[in-house]
């Protein structure tokens, strides 16, 4: 079937990965280089630690999910993830910050890697990556940007549901006009529970 | 080339004698210009044409003031450099979408709907395209003394044909037809010269001119051989229409008083019609910071303005330049120099109806990385707004919006979101062009077989 391999193209201009509402998958599989899995395995421990890979996360904005993964006795490395819009697009702003250098870190282990400075890392990244066949989110809709937004805003909801004054403010007649509009019942609907 | 005439910067020196006038020489104000596209069908005479313009094309410093001199560049397509015979293989050195041309890159810039190439005018958009002349001077006499050695070139030429030409003026005031100053803003350039905002340290020259290393430390990827990629550029050139009857509409209709238009017309163009920023004058026009160049430009977002309750995150002038502004990716990646210049008649002052004129700008984008520039710039600044946390929404002025379109203006105690927004600018046309060096086109010129 040709079609399997034109329509991720004919939506992304520029690489393949598959696409699901704002979202693109990219995933590369990449030899490690022999004599390196164990130094792999350790610079993955050491990465591993949540808070520096949130902050690597914060500091790119555009990136949902990441994952090294080793497999084949050591001798191969899949790196699977899912960004807002083309990944490509930002890889060069992704080397001037700490995503560069774990990348660097990473794929240092693994053959033919050019180096995430390098001009051809691209085409280098685009020739590993495997598109994947089915690609779904449960929220196809929202960026990295929306949901730490809807995050927000919902935690200041809450937290104005939780006072007092509110509910005082709600059995105001003052207010009645407001809570008739449609989008104060949607979200009183909401405050339901 | 003579090393005395090369200028220094911090760990660069810039061949700023064989680069094209044209490519880093700020616009006169005021100025006239007219634009060329010619069609090469014999590649002798291409190349006899490219010899005989030589003469008449300059390279320099743009530090002289712009407003003494006049210039002409000459830039060529893809298919101009197939035109002219260039080997394959050096060909095949050139950037993809660079290659490709402009509009196939369409979909990915956003030109769609009205601005699709298929209703772009002729012959922006065919393979007829392979040569752009531009002439830019501070007067009408200037213009054509500077325009004489073309026109004599092109008399001695057959075989060289010019298919379009568009005669570009500054408006009265020095405004845009949307009536706002524009040129203001200019990136400085190490080696080369100091830029109009003091704030902004001078980016690397390899991010406007091929052969030096860029902000990522990188020599940008230049077509081979040497002698025919160092020192040239790209111009990104686009004839954008203007609907001017339905930006004053718009704000008109979403504004209940005189005083209220203005606010909001700024708040989508991020300054004043005056060129007073919005940042460093939020409530009001200042003629005079408009008028200064010391001043109008010497600002930053992030200490006093990072939310945007000043100057909008969305505002045109801040999507295009967001400064230091907290947004998604690095700014300095994606710096570009602009240079505007509009034809046709201004709609008069205070009219509401569209008199069916065909008026805009000529927009010239200049840098040595069409893909992390000008594109990054169109397809994730000026149409979509993730970058700066607003996903889905477009430049309210430059977005080509189908009506529907929306922009959040930040404000206390409630954000303002304008709804519906059309789309005010139209592309009716566009191409990528590469700007040779001196060197590069005296190669071109003597090219055999």
């Amino acid at each position: 079937m040709t079609t399997e391999q034109e329509t991720p193209q004919s939506t992304q201009p520029k690489r393949p990965g598959r696409t699901d509402g704002v979202m693109t998958e990219f995933t590369v599989f990449t030899k490690i280089k022999p004599e390196e899995a164990d130094a792999l395995r350790e610079d993955l421990a050491a990465m591993s630690s949540q808070g520096d890979a949130r902050q690597a996360m914060e500091q790119i904005g555009t990136l949902h999910s990441a994952r090294h993964v080793m497999f084949d006795n050591g001798t191969r490395h899949m790196f699977a993830s899912v960004f807002d819009g083309s990944w490509d697009s930002y890889i060069d702003d992704f080397a001037k910050t700490a995503v560069g250098e774990r990348f660097e870190r990473v794929f240092r282990h693994t053959e033919g890697f050019p180096g995430i400075k390098d001009p051809n890392v691209k085409d280098w990244f685009a020739a590993q990556q495997q598109t994947a066949g089915v690609f779904a989110t449960a929220y196809p809709d929202l960026t990295v940007q929306q949901v730490w937004k809807d995050q927000r805003v919902n935690q200041a909801f809450q937290e104005v549901l939780d006072t007092p004054e509110f509910r005082a403010a709600l059995d105001n007649p003052a207010n009645a006009a407001l809570l008739a509009t449609p989008a104060f019942q949607k979200l009183l609907n909401e405050a339901q529970g | 080339m003579s090393e005395a005439a090369s200028t220094s910067g911090p760990g660069v020196s810039v061949e700023i004698d064989d680069i094209q006038s044209g490519a880093l020489h700020a616009r006169p104000s005021p100025y006239v210009g007219r634009f060329f596209l010619l069609r090469i069908d014999d590649r002798h005479a291409g190349r006899a044409m490219l010899g005989r313009m030589l003469p008449a094309t300059e390279g320099g410093l743009p530090t002289v003031n712009p407003d003494q001199g006049a210039w002409v560049t000459v830039a060529l397509t893809f298919q101009g450099l197939r035109a002219l015979g260039v080997p394959q293989e050096s060909l095949d050195s050139f950037p993809p979408e660079f290659q490709q041309g402009m509009a196939a890159r369409a979909e990915h810039l956003g030109d769609t709907g009205e601005s699709d190439p298929a209703q772009w005018e002729k012959p922006f958009g065919t393979p007829d395209v392979h040569m752009g002349i531009v002439a830019l001077a501070p007067d009408a006499e200037r213009l054509q003394k500077a325009l004489e050695h073309e026109r004599a070139a092109l008399q001695e030429t057959p075989g060289v044909e010019i298919i379009w030409q568009q005669e570009v003026h500054q408006l009265p005031g020095g405004r845009t037809s949307f009536g706002f100053r524009d040129g203001i803003s200019h990136p400085g350039i190490e080696g080369v010269g100091s830029g109009t905002n003091p704030h902004e340290a001078p980016l690397k020259a390899g991010e406007f001119i091929l052969g030096y290393p860029d902000e990522t430390g990188n020599l940008p990827p230049m077509p081979q051989p040497e002698v025919l990629g160092r020192n040239g550029t790209y111009l990104a050139v686009r004839k954008l229409h203007t609907k001017v009857a339905a930006w004053r509409q718009y704000l008109r209709s979403n504004s209940s008083s005189p005083e209220e238009e203005g606010l909001l017309g700024a708040k989508m163009v991020g300054r004043w019609p005056s060129g007073a920023p919005l940042t460093l004058s939020p409530d009001h026009d200042d003629e005079a910071l408009g008028a200064d160049p010391h001043r109008n430009n010497a600002f930053g977002y992030k200490e006093n303005d990072d939310r945007g309750l000043k100057c909008p995150a969305g505002a045109h002038i801040r999507r295009i330049n967001p400064r230091d502004a907290t947004i998604v990716g690095a700014t300095r990646l994606h710096r570009i120099i602009r240079r505007g210049t509009s034809y046709g008649p201004p709609l008069p002052e205070g009219v509401l109806e569209d008199d069916g004129a065909d008026r805009g700008l000529i927009g010239v984008f200049i840098g040595a990385h069409l893909d992390r520039q000008f594109e990054f710039i169109k397809s994730e600044w000026v149409e979509d707004g993730n970058f700066i946390g607003f996903s889905g929404e477009k430049d309210p002025v430059a977005g080509h919006h189908d009506g529907t379109g929306t922009m959040t203006v930040p404000a206390k105690p409630v954000r303002r979101r304008l709804q519906n927004l059309p789309s005010f600018v139209v592309t009716r046309g566009g191409e990528y062009c590469f700007l040779p060096s001196l060197s590069a086109l005296r190669w071109l010129s003597e090219l055999k077989g």
